[in-house]
């Protein structure tokens, strides 16, 4: 491909399913521009994302779904810093990323709270990195868990609460370093069904009100629409973008969307796109025949 | 009466320690009344009065100053630089895998090997005195340091590394802010348990080839057959290691409330 890219499209020989139209903005946002990640590994390398394009524009909801081992989480450790791309780049507003950034935030699967912190304590933790004083951090984290709605645990400790009020926590110091993009690597993964999908919809709520853009990672077909302004489903290893879906669901989402004929069609439609990659992803493991 | 019905009588940690109290005091009456009628020779155990008397008599002495001071300050000392060494050596391993894999199975059969049958060697390298002592106690000390140390920085979850990196956090406040305190509910265990060894160490190696000490003592009273002397000292040394003990495990039960 040449130059930036100005559209979210497929870089595969496949012609991109659904068009976007929502992200023909300029260099703004986050721009993956032929995006490829190689492992290194005792005998030899692993190319984990072959080739991966695309663009998050600026309040965007992009859900990233794929095959598992397809290197959702790779991508998202690029575009977060922590990975160095061995082709292509990727830019956030024009500036290329070279490391972890300001404008950034990340929000884990696993529990990513710090047991010896209260809440208040761990929601600060950002800030108090950045070298924020005292009294600022803690008044502005208070804020901040307000909006997660965990206000009256700003003292307790992680071990009382539950693990869905843990992934509260890791979004609230994210919000709290007041990122541009905020890159969540299948948050709610380890949260069973119901908490999930209370917790998506808290998700939701809180970005209608700080308008971040997000990249979101999940394997869940269902979060990845009900939550997103675009999906894109990537193909099996060394995987490319393969398809950009735009979930043109009204917004606010409510508990009726999940009934839309139109969200039925739209959850078909990414399947039918997953159905072939994971097919691929498990022949490849051994799993199918 | 079902089990539900007696455990609710009897639990509960007033029950427990009066418990636990009892069986001492039942203990020491057992051995009086035994070594009173002559069951007991008092070659082989002292009635326990004669030896609480005698304990009474030492304990103001300087002689029993001097040796405590001895004892007590070599174990600190074996102590700080075992911990010190297993720490450096614990972080070391885990940093370095290679060697971490390397070096782990001789440091668990060390574990196992009795360190104190090296003091021949030892004492022709150092001599006789305070330094083969606290080498021997140290390095038994260092062992569950380091052991622990490496376990406890590998247990963490990998998501804090993951996060301390895209906070761009310094290396000073990774290790400060985050791998310490994250370490520090397997770090603990090791320190107690290396305190443990330090005292048993240091009170064994006095035994063999200290000029003064609780553990020299003990030695210098059995060969003289001080026999009652000999018992005095030995609730002396069960002493220190018993009072270790609960205050370490209380410190240890508090950090880990507070880590974990």
């Amino acid at each position: 491909m040449t130059g930036p890219a100005k559209t979210l499209r497929s870089d595969t020989e496949e012609p991109t399913v659904v068009d976007t139209t929502a992200a023909t903005a300029t260099g703004s946002g986050v721009v993956l521009d032929g995006v490829q990640v190689v492992y290194p590994t005792s005998d030899g390398s692993i190319e984990a994302v072959r080739h991966a394009s695309g663009t998050v524009s600026d309040g965007r909801f992009v859900s990233l779904i794929g095959p598992s081992g397809c290197g959702k989480s790779t991508l998202l450790d690029v575009v977060g810093g922590l990975l160095a791309t061995a082709k292509g780049s990727v830019s956030i507003n024009g500036e290329t990323v070279r490391g972890p950034r300001r404008d950034t935030a990340m929000v884990f699967q696993e529990d990513s709270t710090l047991h010896w912190r209260t809440v208040l304590s761990n929601v600060a933790f950002g800030l108090e990195i950045a070298g924020v004083s005292k009294k600022e951090r803690e008044a502005r984290a208070r804020d901040v868990i307000n909006l997660v709605g965990l206000a009256g645990f700003e003292d307790r400790h992680p071990r009382e609460l539950s693990g869905g009020m843990k992934q509260r926590v890791a979004i609230a110091r994210a919000l709290l370093l007041d990122p541009r993009i905020l890159l969540m690597d299948e948050p709610f993964g380890a949260l069973d069904q119901q908490t999930r999908m209370f917790i998506g919809r808290e998700l939701l709520r809180v970005w209608d009100e700080t308008r971040k853009s997000v990249l979101f990672v999940t394997h869940d077909i269902q979060e990845a629409v009900y939550l997103s302004d675009e999906v894109w489903v990537m193909s099996a290893r060394p995987s490319t973008i393969k398809s950009v879906i735009t979930v043109d669901l009204d917004r606010p989402r409510v508990a009726g969307t999940m009934a839309d004929p139109r969200f039925h069609e739209l959850t078909t439609e990414v399947w039918e796109l997953l159905r072939v990659e994971s097919e691929k992803a498990l022949q490849y493991r051994g799993e199918l025949p | 009466m079902t089990t539900i019905g007696r455990s609710r009588v009897k639990s509960g940690p007033a029950w427990t320690h009066a418990a636990q109290a009892g069986l001492i005091v039942g203990l020491v009456a057992l051995l009086e009344t035994a070594t009173q009628t002559g069951l007991i020779s008092p070659m082989v155990l002292p009635p326990p009065s004669d030896i609480g008397v005698r304990l009474a008599e030492i304990v103001p002495t300087a002689a029993f100053a001097q040796d405590l001071t001895t004892t007590v300050s070599t174990v600190l000392i074996a102590f700080v630089v075992g911990a010190i060494l297993g720490l450096a050596l614990g972080i070391g391993f885990w940093r370095f895998p290679f060697v971490g894999a390397v070096f782990e199975p001789y440091l668990v059969s060390m574990y196992s090997m009795p360190t104190l049958v090296l003091y021949p060697i030892l004492l022709a390298i150092l001599g006789v005195g305070a330094a083969p002592i606290v080498v021997i106690a140290a390095s038994m000390a260092m062992i569950p340091v380091a052991l622990n140390t490496m376990v406890g920085l590998r247990a963490i979850n990998p998501s804090l590394p993951k996060l301390a990196k895209s906070l761009n956090c310094t290396r000073v406040q990774l290790y400060w802010k985050i791998l310490a305190p994250a370490a520090t509910p397997l770090i603990v265990p090791g320190l107690v348990l290396g305190f443990i060894y330090a005292v048993i160490g240091t009170i064994a190696m006095e035994f063999i080839l200290a000029p003064n000490g609780v553990g020299f003592r003990i030695g210098y009273f059995y060969r003289s057959f001080d026999i009652v002397d000999m018992y005095a000292y030995i609730l002396v040394a069960s002493i220190i290691a018993i009072t270790a003990n609960v205050l370490l495990n209380r410190l240890e039960r508090r950090i880990r409330q507070d880590m974990q």
